[in-house]
């Protein structure tokens, strides 16, 4: 099957914002910062928590593994730093408010100066097994880094009731400000593409389709290069059209094989199994240099950042720490956002840990966000039907929302609440700036409640 | 140093426009109408234009004052309200019959049902209809325009004084050639100057090629879609048309239908209002081909012989059931019961 006949490849509805890429998109990823004290939360993925293996006042080392679950939807935690366990104690967590976390604080004589590793002998798949890959890439700790963060050994690990036939690798980066996958693409591509064949060979894929947006026409170069070098064995690199969500999966999915996710359910239902690029450099190192996840490349941007760009991470830095790295905040008033701007989640504690899934940290002002949305004025809604037309899952958001606003939750069930991808396309192009993506999320929420899935 | 940290759900960006710019284009939309207004009913235009609108933002100030509620005057809604109530009345039209029109369509066709973007008819012609109904004669009484066309039969012309001379609309005087069965080729003649809008009409309906223009703007500024006013020309064209091809003799041309009346103004900028309208594209459709249909038939078998308010009002009142018939169903297919 080929796909890159067709000229652009997309979906229905999605928006265009503002790139503003610009900010970071020629830094390249700064390695080699340690911050004093890192908080390793416990709970850095979808599934269940891990439960701590260190206690209060012992040595770890750099890599060591701290936290484990014997759930099968988790993944363990490992400590970026050499140093001393300070506390366990409960820290701010982007989503779930607050959460158990390991602090350790960094042994001034173990500095760790480290980059992404870098793989050098001539790669050979026949070495690795099936078997070896699943455990490796749990015993590393790997999540999806493209933001859900579902483990992805449950993900890649060929599942007999489900048999999945097509891998979709993710490079798109349609947020708006983000630019950490694409340096990974331009920097560790060689690394990327291993992880992909390492996880060609997990799944049993027999065909892979590496998605990238066409305004990245540098990385596909790069991309294209190093596969050729490397052997291509049935993976195609597809430019796909430039626009927002196409880095959702379902939307990703759509774009190249045309093909829908039921409503609900998951991409293994259709046989496609779909990884972020920084996922995928990472079970090449995880599999190939036996390196757990302890450091991602986070996006330090926005127009309110004295010194914008890309910087590997030791996972649990606080963005106070990341933010002084940066040179610190020029405004005195500004919303910090982890995660993108049309995604991402605005913290109100600086002592905010970092975690394995999050790209980006951007501070933005008041002249970006515009006026309205800064001071959350609304107006009534007009009908005027934008936010149908720009739904990605076809959905009817304005009825939605207001459904919830009114406490008529079956209403809200009737136009299918629980299929919306919070991608925020619906409050973005809102003329009346309703917080729309927000009504939905305290619906889905308070469905959730009723069936008492969350607390 | 950082020291205001604000929070909210994302997104975190939004769009620059607002319902104001949204309004302001609509408004844009109908300055070439406003123009041909003056152009050919000269001084009547900007009295007619300005009394609407005044009165039309007073009585939503004034509303908002008795329901305690903040000011909204600043969405422009209630000047498009007044400059379309004003384009569809006569242009020699009383101005204190067009102020009470003009209260009528705010404070029962819209704040009553509290406000924008809650009422369910569109209040222009909520106005219109309260006009027709309380001042018929003199809701089809025509000025000549002041570009006088020596073309057009003048019908029921007064001369008593050199402004107020009437005549008949295109459409009543299609009317008259369809009861009285004389010809109607003649009509079908002056195809041309209705298109521009050299004919007798209400102030701002007469100039088929201003609106277009204006519609155009809209279409492009993707203010309006083009699904409803594609479906009301269209379903127009073809009914006239069916008309037309039983007996050419007997019914205007499907063109002349098209060009006269209330035609554009309401497929371009009064069946589009978005607070009236379905919401999705195939219930635009029906909506679209629902107000093309009525207007024909009002037009071909009623006794009036415009029928462009009633159908949009009837087509308003049914809106909400077409949403509920063309529900969006998910990218994904209907989920799985549960």
């Amino acid at each position: 099957m080929s796909v890159t006949s067709k000229k652009s490849l997309t979906f229905p509805g999605g928006i265009h914002p503002p790139d503003k890429k610009s900010l970071t998109v020629d830094s390249k990823i700064h390695t080699g910062f340690t911050p004093k004290e890192v908080a390793v939360l416990l709970s850095q993925h979808i599934g269940a928590v891990c439960e701590p293996l260190v206690s209060k006042g012992a040595l770890v080392q750099a890599g060591q593994k701290i936290g484990d679950c014997e759930a099968f939807v988790s993944a363990p935690i490992h400590s970026p730093v050499t140093g001393k366990v300070k506390e366990i104690a409960l820290r701010p967590h982007v989503v779930m408010g607050r959460s158990m976390a390991i602090v350790i604080e960094t042994l001034p004589a173990h500095p760790v100066k480290r980059g992404c590793v870098q793989i050098n002998e001539e790669f050979d798949i026949n070495k690795y097994s099936v078997e070896k890959i699943c455990e490796v890439v749990r015993e590393a700790g790997l999540v999806g880094m493209g933001g859900a963060g579902f483990p992805t050994r449950v993900k890649i690990e060929p599942n007999p009731r489900l048999p999945k036939t097509t891998m979709i690798v993710n490079g798109c980066e349609c947020e708006p400000y983000i630019t950490c996958d694409y340096q990974v693409m331009l920097e560790w591509t060689k690394q990327i593409i291993i992880g992909i064949k390492l996880a060609k060979k997990a799944s049993g894929c027999s065909e892979v389709f590496i998605g990238i947006e066409d305004n990245k026409p540098r990385a596909i170069e790069m991309m294209e290069t190093v596969l050729g070098s490397l052997g291509a064995d049935g993976i195609e690199i597809v430019p796909v059209k430039t626009k927002y969500p196409q880095g959702g999966e379902r939307q990703l999915i759509r774009s190249i094989l045309k093909k829908n996710v039921p409503t609900g359910g998951i991409p293994p239902m259709i046989g496609v199994l779909v990884l972020n690029v920084a996922t995928c450099a990472a079970i090449a190192e995880a599999v190939v240099a036996n390196v757990p996840l302890t450091h991602r490349v986070v996006t330090v941007t926005g127009e309110a950042i004295a010194e914008p760009g890309n910087y590997y991470v030791p996972i649990g830095t606080s963005l106070e720490t990341l933010l002084e790295v940066c040179g610190g905040v020029t405004q005195k008033s500004a919303r910090v956002i982890m995660g993108g701007p049309m995604m991402g989640f605005a913290v109100a504690d600086l002592t905010t840990p970092t975690t394995k899934t999050s790209g980006c940290i951007l501070v933005i002002t008041k002249e970006q966000m515009g006026k309205a949305k800064f001071e959350r004025r609304q107006t009534a809604c007009i009908r005027c039907g934008r936010c149908l037309e720009v739904c990605p899952e076809n959905l009817n958001p304005t009825k939605i929302a207001h459904a919830v606003k009114n406490n008529m939750m079956d209403v809200a069930k009737s136009y299918y609440i629980n299929a919306c991808i919070e991608c925020g396309c619906c409050s973005y192009i809102c003329p009346a700036n309703i917080e729309l993506t927000g009504h939905i999320k305290t619906g889905k929420i308070s469905l959730a409640r009723q069936k008492k899935k969350v607390p | 140093m950082l020291t205001d940290i604000t929070v909210s759900f994302a997104p975190h960006i939004s769009k620059k426009h607002s319902t104001r710019s949204v309004m302001l284009d609509v408004i844009i939309g109908l300055a070439p109408a406003m123009i041909a207004a003056v152009i050919f009913f000269r001084l009547y235009a900007i009295t007619l234009v300005a009394t609407c609108v005044i009165s039309c933002m007073a009585t939503e100030g004034i509303c908002n004052l008795i329901r305690k509620k903040p000011n909204t005057l600043d969405d422009l809604s209630a000047v498009i309200t007044g400059i379309i109530l004003a384009f569809s009345i006569p242009p020699a039209f009383p101005l204190w019959a067009a102020i009470v029109g003009s209260v009528f369509s705010i404070a029962i066709g819209k704040m009553v049902f509290g406000g924008l973007g809650a009422n369910i008819f569109n209040p222009a012609m909520v106005g219109r209809a309260f006009l027709t109904a309380s001042f018929g004669m003199m809701m089809a009484t025509w000025t000549v325009p002041g570009t006088i066309d020596p073309n057009m039969p003048q019908i029921a012309a007064s001369e008593n004084a050199v402004d107020v001379r009437t005549q008949a609309s295109p459409l009543a005087y299609s009317k008259n050639a369809q009861k009285a069965q004389y010809g109607a080729r003649e009509l079908n003649e002056s195809v041309g100057d209705i298109f521009l809008g050299n004919v007798g009409g209400c102030l701002g309906e007469t100039s088929a090629l201003a609106l277009l223009i204006g519609g155009i703007y809209l279409l492009i500024r993707k203010t309006i879609s083009f699904h409803i006013p594609v479906a009301v020309l269209l379903s127009t064209f073809i009914f006239s048309g069916i008309a037309y091809l039983i007996n050419s003799d007997y019914y205007a041309s499907p063109l002349y239908h098209l060009s006269s009346g209330g035609l554009f103004i309401g497929a371009f900028f009064i069946a589009t209002d978005p607070v009236t309208a379905p919401l999705t594209r195939r219930g635009m459709w029906l909506f679209g081909f629902g107000v093309g249909t009525i207007t024909m038939l009002v037009r071909i078998f009623g006794s009036f012989p415009e029928g462009m308010m009633y159908s949009i009002l009837l087509m308003n009142a049914v809106t909400p059931l077409i949403d509920r018939m063309f529900k969006r169903v998910p990218a994904g297919g209907l989920p799985s019961a549960r």
